[in-house]
């Protein structure tokens, strides 16, 4: 039995068995190179459940979203390795209940992104898609090719160790097994060893082209404050035009605020409608939380997010002496 | 002057001719994305694109813009350097039509309660001396939807001139008095033939036989307006996430607020773009908020544009270029949506 | 024409770098005079966006200093910014912000003459960089 059969069919029975009041899942979007988050009450409903390549979207977010919309309701969600690692953090940090969520992990062997997919049609439009496994078949008008999984993957999902959902009740399918990824912090390293100013000049480059949308901070699993610093106007603290210190300034702060809590769903950088390549920042500061603390967000359930932890003995050679 | 055929080989020397007098603004590529960029050559120009990603009211209505510098000497509102008028080329029939909708708001004249009449003079500036070469689209993408407000992919309103793209050369009718003033100061044309007329109207008829069929829109604002309070919005808003990208790549979104920036005894005050999907935008300072709740302002993004609007400017706010659909990151159609909630209770269909 | 000297933003912990700068001044200790002061209850109260904000408006470097592992006032306030602290680090100077203009430090309320080390030391640091032109907001 293939993913979505085996989705539809929990989801029928936890909905049946009154497990949940409400599933969170996702079903065919009106474009073919995105799905659309599903939100399930009924059994019928459950007919409409996909799982493939196109669903991207981390369901957690609806978890935090116009504050404990779903508080006294029990709620099931489906789950990606990455999202797994959002709604563990989301327990964590006292958003929801363990006991008021049924996780169902899906198998999953990435995500595309859609600008990857529009590079290899040539920017011809994409009428249907069709996800093979190794391969996907995109069709369009007067052309159909067949594309390499890898080819088309998220930059997130291309640098993923976690597929598989670490916390879950079931688990649709078989799980990969931590996928070793040393190439993951090959970008990172490669951009480390510029000059500053090299460094500099493309950061500035690249958050230049920020709208300020907030649709990166918006699909953001983590950024649920009640009022995000860039919506305090007393005092207003960075101005929201397009300049680029401007710019720099909310996605460092950003990502210091997501620090030890980025479970690198990429769902940002999918979002983005400008194609900023926004994960480069949040993995720098993964490989550091990882390395001086030895933390990854939301592995464990039993811990606590990094930055709201620490240890009497750290290195501490960045302080001067 | 009628219908005239600019052969493609001679399109860079009616770029540079035109740039002559014009400051020429036409998509192409910036950091990676398609918007509507001052350009100065051919090779600059993205002629492939039909939707670009940021559509051309930046042009006119840029994202942050300087209203006036202030310091201690007083206030001072930027000089523009001795302005040539816009010219625009490649500007699809649906972005031709937003500048129309924009221009209602920022170009007509608002009584004022001092009886005088205000208009926006940083949109007149830019709008009023600008001309516009419109392309129409022979193959509109599965996103377009502007056959649903009485036009198609081969509209001219809100063009000086219209361009349709006939392979080997693009035909070039006037539309305006400004469109064939303009046309006539220029040289690289050649007149166009009976058969070129043939081409345009089949290509014309061509495109719109390929687009979906359009959703009845008559009686829409009405409609709306009548299932306000249903809770249909719970149902179509659950997904939204309320980032701003649909309102920012919209062609027609014009909401604004306006900052300072300021250091020591100078500064500036900026309109800047905003989006009434943050809930900051209805913000109130005792802390209230009309609009606190994603379902609000969704309801309220729809209602302006397909109720309030029409309402008050005689048509819809919207002219179906689709980029909020293509740009939503939980892919909340707007189609949809409109559709969703003109079958709400029609067929006793309570949940979808 | 007198030399360029560097603006500094110091931002001190109540209990013990203030007090530390504050032994530097009774002492009557020599240190540049490229520093401007803010009190803040404790290191943790640091937020890093004093930091980024600190050189849009134009600092050429920022310090910032509180008490000694376990001497924290508030008991674990200065641990927490050290997390705080480790991570915009190798994060600003990624972004390729030159590592020497934000600095951290620890000074006890007794360490006077370091305090006086400490800011010789930044701003030569800074001196040797230029005048701060990245993440500077021009108005």
């Amino acid at each position: 039995m293939n993913t979505t059969d085996n989705l539809r069919k929990t989801i029928k029975t936890l909905i049946s068995e009154k497990k949940v009041d409400l599933f969170l899942g996702w079903e065919k979007g009106s474009l073919p190179l995105s799905a659309t988050p599903l939100f399930v009450t009924t059994g019928e409903q459950a007919e409409r459940a996909i799982f493939d390549v196109t669903c991207g979207n981390n369901l957690s977010i609806y978890f935090t979203k116009d504050k404990k919309q779903y508080a006294n309701k029990k709620v099931g969600i489906a789950v990606k390795g990455c999202d797994a690692r959002s709604v563990v953090l989301n327990i964590l940090e006292k958003q929801i209940k363990r006991e008021d969520v049924v996780i169902v992990g899906v198998p999953c062997n990435g995500v595309l992104d859609k600008k990857k997919v529009l590079a290899a049609t040539e920017g011809r439009e994409v009428l249907e898609l069709v996800d093979n496994g190794d391969t996907v078949t995109v069709k369009g008008k007067g052309f159909e090719l067949s594309l390499n999984r890898q080819e088309i993957l998220s930059s997130s999902c291309l640098a993923c160790i976690y597929p598989d959902a670490q916390e879950y009740d079931f688990f649709m399918g078989e799980a990969r097994g931590e996928v070793p990824n040393e190439e993951r912090v090959k970008e990172i390293i490669d951009f480390q060893n510029l000059p500053d100013s090299d460094r500099w000049e493309q950061t500035r480059a690249e958050y230049q082209k920020c709208i300020r949308c907030y649709a990166c901070r918006n699909v953001c699993p983590s950024c649920y404050c009640n009022v995000c610093f860039v919506d305090q106007n007393d005092p207003k603290w960075i101005g929201s035009t397009c300049e680029y210190t401007d710019s720099v300034i909310f996605h460092v702060i950003r990502n210091l605020h997501v620090a030890g809590r980025c479970v690198e769903c990429g769902a940002c950088e999918r979002a983005c409608p400008m194609d900023i390549n926004l994960l480069m920042m949040n993995r720098k500061v993964a490989m550091e939380v990882k390395d001086r603390f030895g933390d990854v967000a939301g592995l464990d359930i039993n811990g606590k997010p990094a930055m709201s932890d620490f240890k009497e003995d750290e290195k501490q050679k960045f302080i001067m002496g | 002057m009628n219908m005239v055929s600019l052969d493609k080989k001679k399109f860079g020397s009616f770029i540079l001719e035109l740039s002559a007098e014009h400051a020429v603004y036409a998509p192409g590529k910036a950091g990676g994305k398609t918007e509507f960029i001052p350009v100065e050559s051919e090779d600059e120009i993205d002629l492939k694109t039909l939707v670009t990603d940021l559509s051309p009211k930046g042009v006119f209505f840029p994202h942050s813009e300087v209203l006036y510098e202030y310091d201690k000497e007083g206030i001072r509102v930027p000089q523009k350097e001795a302005g040539k008028p816009i010219a625009v080329w490649g500007m699809r029939g649906c972005d031709a039509r937003s500048l129309l909708m924009l221009n209602k708001v920022f170009g007509s004249a608002i009584q004022m309660p001092d009886n005088k009449n205000f208009q926006d003079p940083y949109w007149k500036e830019k709008y009023d001396n600008s001309v516009i070469f419109g392309t129409g689209c022979n193959e509109p993408l599965s996103t377009c939807f502007c056959n649903w407000f009485e036009a198609g992919p081969h509209s001219s309103a809100g063009m000086d001139v219209f361009v349709v793209d006939a392979g080997n050369s693009f035909l070039l009718e006037p539309v305006t008095d400004k469109g064939r003033a303009v046309l006539d100061k220029l040289s690289c044309f050649t007149d166009s033939t009976e058969e070129d007329k043939t081409t345009a109207a089949e290509l014309a008829s061509e495109a719109l036989d390929g687009m979906a069929e359009p959703m009845e829109v008559n009686g829409l604002g009405e409609m709306l307006n009548n299932k306000y309070d249903e809770p249909v919005w719970d149902q179509i808003s659950a997904k939204c996430i309320n980032c701003g990208a649909c309102t920012f790549s919209c062609p027609t979104c014009h909401c604004y607020d306006i900052q300072d920036e300021g250091k020591g005894s100078s500064g500036k005050r900026i309109r800047i773009w905003d989006s009434c999907m943050f809930p900051i935008f209805t913000m109130e300072a005792s802390g209230h908020n009309p609009r606190a709740l994603s379902s609000q302002r969704v309801r309220q993004r729809v209602m302006h544009k397909y109720s309030y609007f029409p309402e008050k400017y005689g048509e819809f706010l919207c002219t179906g270029c689709g980029r909020c659909v293509t740009v939503c990151p939980v892919n909340l159609d707007i189609r949809e949506v409109l559709k969703t909630i003109n079958e709400y209770k029609k067929q006793g269909i309570t949940n979808g | 024409m007198s030399e360029w000297q560097p603006r500094i933003l110091a931002i001190l912990c109540n209990w013990c770098s203030y007090a530390g700068a504050d032994l530097a001044g009774v002492s009557r200790m020599q240190y540049p005079p490229s520093i401007r002061v803010v009190r803040v209850p404790c290191s943790g109260r640091v937020d890093p966006l004093f930091i980024l904000k600190s050189l849009q408006s134009g600092f050429d470097g920022v310090l910032v200093s509180g008490c000694h592992p376990g001497d924290c006032h508030y008991i674990s306030g200065n641990y927490v910014a050290r997390r705080k602290f480790a991570v915009l680090k190798p994060l600003l100077e990624f972004i390729g912000v030159e590592p020497g203009r934000v600095q951290f430090s620890w000074i006890s309320a007794g360490e006077g003459d370091r305090f006086a080390k400490v800011v010789t030391r930044i701003t030569e640091d800074v001196r040797e960089l230029g005048p701060a032109t990245r993440l500077v907001k021009k108005l």
